[in-house]
């Protein structure tokens, strides 16, 4: 199970590749010699399109970092990530910058909006640093489907951390793009407000064909998602498609006990 | 002591983030202690000098001036007897006479002038045994007769002069020619005086215009015997028949001799620990910068301490403590470039001319104590504030979420005492400028420029915000997104952008000011000029005009009348009794028309008449002096004079102000021709459509004459302009201190602004900000922030300006003049500070790991 390539690469949609980002042979290592880490190893992965995945594992499995290679924050120490047909390991910063900004949207855990600037200016940020003008009809569907339509104009300060986080989905969603990545976007709300926040990814998976990657350690936010992978020691050692929060449970309380046995 | 520990780690650990803020205390140290060991050395030099050349004990005639230059040119002498009685005082072991004139000119055969350019005197004497204490011949040998000259080694090389030259001396006496057959070289430092000796009769002839006279008696006291004694005895052989003698010890005359030095040693010191202070105060808002930002980046870790139990005061004097080390370490680095500072002015003065050696370098014990002291205070009193506000932290603070520091507001309490000083400060500038004497709106200048600098920094923060929005909204809106972030960055915290644009605003407040008063005096001197002189030429110089001189000017071709001018000392008496020691001006009949002088009442031609005179409004308002009243005029060297008052001139102009004006003929009759001055300018003007000619003539003329300058209208006002653009380019040059300390400010700040929003910056570059639209980003800030201090600095430097013009107007700067295109410079300039300031701390955040930056705690 050391595979999590499961799906085609082309499916039905006609134009498009099923597959939205995928992984091949990714191995990220620190240091060098004796103090060498590996946090990756030779991780290969396919992310569906238009599917909400989640990615767990415990603390210092790698899922953090998996992330961070698949949206082009951190590079990888050999094997090659791509978006659609793009070949992202390739890239210099500034090429990585603008693929970023313009097919790839972020909900990190804390601290996602800038204090200066207002809810509104904070969810078309993307789209103003590339010099586009947002689709009107399209951001007003957004901000009506988070909720925000009566906080526009408040600074993230005058906002609670639910409504930043709402922000936040506003912001990646806005810009359309291909693949949008969350760092444990729930990570610090109440069970409420994450439920809240966790219904909007799920929703704009279901009614926008929005493609989602949440890295997480919370059963029930990952049972928002399509499929689970688990990671553990930088390898992908199991899925699980359509996943309950118990069935998740379950199977971290069945990984933790192999864990302490082995 | 756990305090003090955790201090210094503080300290180690922010080691970078206080880097700036220790170069601006070492800088600000530096410059002080730079200044006084500097001006200590000149003070060495000057004080070995003297002593060195000093005898035991000096005889001169009484009224013999320390300087050796009397109003006619000549100097005061005494008889070779006097010289011989004071060689049989008891202890002497020798008497010699000396000559020596201070009043001389020198020149090579190409009439090149071979004094100083540094505003050092040319000494002419004659060679004697004092002397040999002071200098040894390198070559050749010591003057021998009418014929020869000897020189210093320092005067030689600098003007490539060799054994066998002739040197033309050009005295009140008449010009003389001598070859050079020796060279002494001073065995100490001489800062740039030239020398020339010759032998004692041909000394006495040509500077004297007599034989058998000295100037000095240089007594030598024999083993065992004190100056004082030694003074004593001279002082009993003398005679009264020899004349009034002044008797000075070799202390006595050389504190006399180093006294204008002194003085003048004072006034550069002072003033550059003027300009040293000023930068010491834009520290002051780097410091505080650094210590809120610092305090507001660690209100958690401060949480955490205050929440397991420290006192406020622990909090508040880890604060201090940290302070303290930055002081220390700044004053201790400072001191050491203060030394540095001074062997570089050195090496300044010395590519201006200057002759000084390092060997004199004097770094008095209270130099560093000074330095130290002044910055260890100055940094701790700064971090005050701060640490106060470090202390107010609540424990509650560890436990809230880090985010960024809460951005600072400005309180209206701050903006009610801002407004209040502002105020104050606005309604003694305008009382000042309406003031009736200059005196009095002086001190309402002072207090109204302090008060509205006060008030300004304080409101500072609060103009912040409508400024930079002014300004963003001009500039910034070509650069879209990214300079609306850099808008919104400047504006997040007006504290922070207020304290960092009002360093700046100290420095470029003071630049407008100096360059809208120098263009005003530029513009009111060629108004006053254009309006009031007629004459067509002016010819001036460093040396009165000697006679031989005068007579080339007057045998000019082309020239309609020549003028003569001098100022003569006299006592006068005034019809209420009152007197004063004071000066007459005498000149022909013809300076009425070459400077035009409004008269209150009678006729200024009558002035000129035989026994009369003129006065000045000033002194007339002050005697109760009317058209028709006699003077009581005792000239000096001369008789005492009855002479008529028949014109009253208005004092309100700035060319002549005071002057009494009366015949050269007048005075001739009272003044016998050897105390006759020479003149001081004299004027001309040429015959009709001959001017350019003219002006040709008399620069050949006085091409035999180096030292003496003419000019005609436009090059006087020419001249005029350059030198206070001189004066002006020294002052910024010493403003630049200050400016640089407070563009060190502004890097700090964007430096530790970037710091403080790490998170942020890596947040930007995730959703897709590129690492140069995040460069420009600070650089837009940095631009904004400095254009802030500018446009505030330039507002108030220029109503400081106008003030001080409208005070002045009492004093003859009748004309305000605003050097737009200076002021405009200075704008445009502040934008480009505002971009250099940005170079490294933009750098730096486009260098940051986004990762790293994400995960930032």
């Amino acid at each position: 199970m050391t595979s999590a390539v499961t799906i085609p690469r082309h499916g039905g949609t006609g134009e498009r590749t099923a597959v939205a980002a995928r992984a091949r042979q990714v191995v990220k290592a620190y240091g060098s010699g004796e103090t060498r880490v590996v946090a990756l190893d030779q991780v290969d992965v396919d992310i569906a399109r238009g599917r909400f995945t989640a990615i767990m594992g415990p603390s210092g499995s790698g899922k953090s970092t998996l992330m961070h290679c698949l949206a082009g924050l951190d590079t990888v120490s050999s094997g090659q990530i791509y978006l659609d047909e793009t070949e992202i390991t390739k890239l210099k910063d500034k090429k990585l910058t603008q693929l970023r900004r313009d097919r790839i949207g972020f909900i990190f855990q804390a601290f996602n909006l800038l204090p200066t600037l207002s809810a509104l200016e904070n969810i078309t940020l993307p789209m103003d640093i590339a010099g586009r003008k947002p689709d009107k009809a399209w951001l007003a569907q957004v901000v009506e489907t988070v909720g925000l339509a009566s906080r526009l104009k408040h600074r993230p300060n005058q906002l609670s951390g639910g409504q930043q986080q709402r922000v936040a989905v506003a912001r990646a969603l806005a810009a359309r793009p291909e693949i949008i990545f969350g760092d444990e976007p729930t990570g610090n709300l109440d069970s409420r407000a994450g439920a809240e926040v966790l219904g909007f990814l799920r929703r704009s998976v279901d009614e926008l064909g929005q493609t989602i990657v949440m890295v997480t350690h919370d059963p029930v936010a990952a049972s928002y998602a399509d499929r689970v992978l688990y990671l553990a020691d930088g390898r992908i050692v199991d899925e699980m498609l359509r996943p309950t929060a118990d069935a998740v449970l379950d199977r971290m309380k069945d990984f933790d006990a192999r864990g302490r046995t082995s | 002591m756990t305090v003090f520990k955790t201090s210094m780690r503080n300290f180690f650990a922010h080691k970078g983030r206080m880097a700036l803020s220790a170069v601006a205390v070492l800088l600000s140290v530096a410059f002080v202690c730079g200044t006084l060991v500097f001006t200590d050395t000149m003070n060495t030099t000057f004080d070995k000098l003297f002593a060195t050349t000093s005898p035991d004990v000096t005889v001169s005639p009484k009224g013999a001036e320390a300087d050796d230059t009397p109003q006619n040119g000549r100097p005061e002498s005494m008889p070779a007897s006097a010289v011989e009685r004071a060689g049989k005082a008891a202890g002497a072991k020798s008497a010699e006479g000396a000559v020596s004139s201070m009043n001389v000119t020198v020149v090579n055969s190409d009439n090149k002038n071979m004094g100083s350019s540094t505003g050092a005197p040319t000494i002419a004497g004659n060679w004697t045994k004092n002397d040999l204490r002071s200098m040894e011949i390198t070559s050749g040998h010591a003057p021998r007769g009418p014929t020869e000259v000897m020189v210093d080694a320092d005067t030689a090389d600098k003007h490539h002069l060799k054994m066998g030259d002739e040197l033309r001396t050009i005295a009140v006496t008449g010009d003389f020619k001598a070859k050079i057959v020796g060279i002494a070289t001073f065995k100490i430092t001489n800062p740039g005086a030239a020398v020339v000796y010759y032998d004692t009769a041909t000394a006495q002839r040509e500077l004297l215009g007599a034989t058998g006279r000295f100037t000095h008696i240089n007594v030598t006291a024999a083993t065992g015997v004190t100056d004082a004694q030694l003074k004593q005895n001279v002082s009993k052989q003398l005679t009264a028949a020899d004349g009034t003698f002044k008797i000075q010890t070799q202390k006595e005359y050389s504190d006399e001799s180093r006294e204008g030095i002194g003085e003048f040693m004072n006034v550069i010191k002072y003033a550059m620990l003027g300009f040293a202070g000023i930068a010491f105060l834009v520290g002051i808002f780097l410091i505080i910068n650094t210590f809120s930002m610092l305090v507001a980046q660690r209100t958690r870790e401060i949480g955490l301490m205050r929440a397991i139990g420290s006192s406020r005061k622990q909090v508040n004097r880890s604060v201090l403590i940290e302070a303290l080390f930055l002081g220390v370490v700044g004053s201790i680095l400072g001191v050491a470039a203060g030394v540095g500072i001074a062997v570089g002015l050195m090496k300044l003065m010395s590519m201006a001319g200057m002759n000084l050696s390092t060997d004199d370098l004097t770094v008095k014990a209270t130099t560093p104590v000074i330095g130290l002291v002044l910055g260890v205070v100055v940094t701790v009193l700064a971090a005050y504030l701060p640490a106060r506000r470090a202390g107010k932290v609540s424990p509650m603070a560890a436990l809230r979420d880090a985010g960024t520091p809460a951005d600072g507001k400005a309180g209206w309490i701050r903006g009610i005492i801002g407004l209040l000083l502002t105020g104050a400060g606005g309604a003694a500038l305008y009382t000042a400028a309406g003031a009736d004497k200059a005196s009095d709106g002086a001190s309402m200048l002072g207090i109204g420029v302090v008060l509205s600098l006060i008030g300004f920094v304080i409101i500072g923060p609060l103009l912040a915000g409508g400024v930079v929005r002014t300004l963003s909204a001009v500039l910034l809106r070509g650069f879209g997104p990214v300079g609306r972030l850099a808008e919104r960055n400047a504006l997040r915290n007006p504290r922070r952008t207020g304290a960092t644009g009002a360093a700046l605003m100290i420095g470029l407040a003071l630049v407008a000011c100096l360059s809208v008063v120098g263009s005003s005096m530029v513009a009111s001197a060629t108004e006053e000029l254009d309006k009031s002189v007629g004459t067509d030429f002016i010819v001036q110089g460093n040396q009165r005009i000697v006679p031989q001189a005068q007579k080339a000017i007057e045998d000019t071709p082309g020239l309609e009348h020549v003028t003569s001018y001098k100022i003569v000392e006299a006592k006068l008496t005034s019809p209420d009794g009152k007197t004063e020691d004071t000066d007459v001006t005498a000149a022909d009949p013809t300076y009425a028309s070459d400077l035009r002088r409004e008269t209150l009442s009678g006729d200024l031609a009558a002035a000129y008449g035989k026994n009369a005179m003129s006065v000045g409004s000033l002194y007339a308002e002050k005697h109760g002096v009317e058209v028709g009243d006699t003077m009581t005029v005792a000239f000096k060297g001369g008789q005492t004079a009855k002479l008529k008052v028949a014109a009253i001139t208005n004092d309100d102009t700035a060319l002549d102000k005071g002057s009494r004006y009366l015949n050269i003929t007048t005075l001739k009759s009272y003044v016998p021709a050897d105390k006759m001055p020479p003149n001081d300018m004299m004027f001309a003007t040429a015959k009709d459509g001959q001017e350019k000619t003219a002006y040709a003539s008399l620069k050949k003329s006085l091409d035999a004459y180096p030292q003496y300058q003419v000019r005609d209208q436009t090059d006087y006002k020419q001249q005029l302009k350059d030198q206070i653009g001189q004066l002006l380019n020294m002052v910024y040059g010493l403003l630049a201190l200050a400016i640089v300390v407070a563009v060190l400010g502004v890097v700090n700040t964007l430096a530790l602004s970037v710091v403080e929003r790490t998170r942020e910056i890596g947040l930007m570059r995730a959703i897709g900000l590129s690492r140069r639209q995040l460069r420009r980003m600070i650089r837009l800030e940095s631009v904004v922030i400095a254009l802030f201090g500018a446009l505030l600095g330039l507002g108030l430097g220029m109503g400081w300006g106008a003030t001080a013009q409208k005070l002045l107007a009492l004093e003859g700067l009748k004309v305000l003049d605003i050097p737009w295109p200076t002021i405009i410079g200075v704008f445009i300039g502040s934008a480009f500070v505002g971009l250099f300031a940005a170079l490294v701390p933009a750098f730096r955040a486009g260098r940051m790991n986004v990762l790293n930056a994400i995960a930032t705690d």
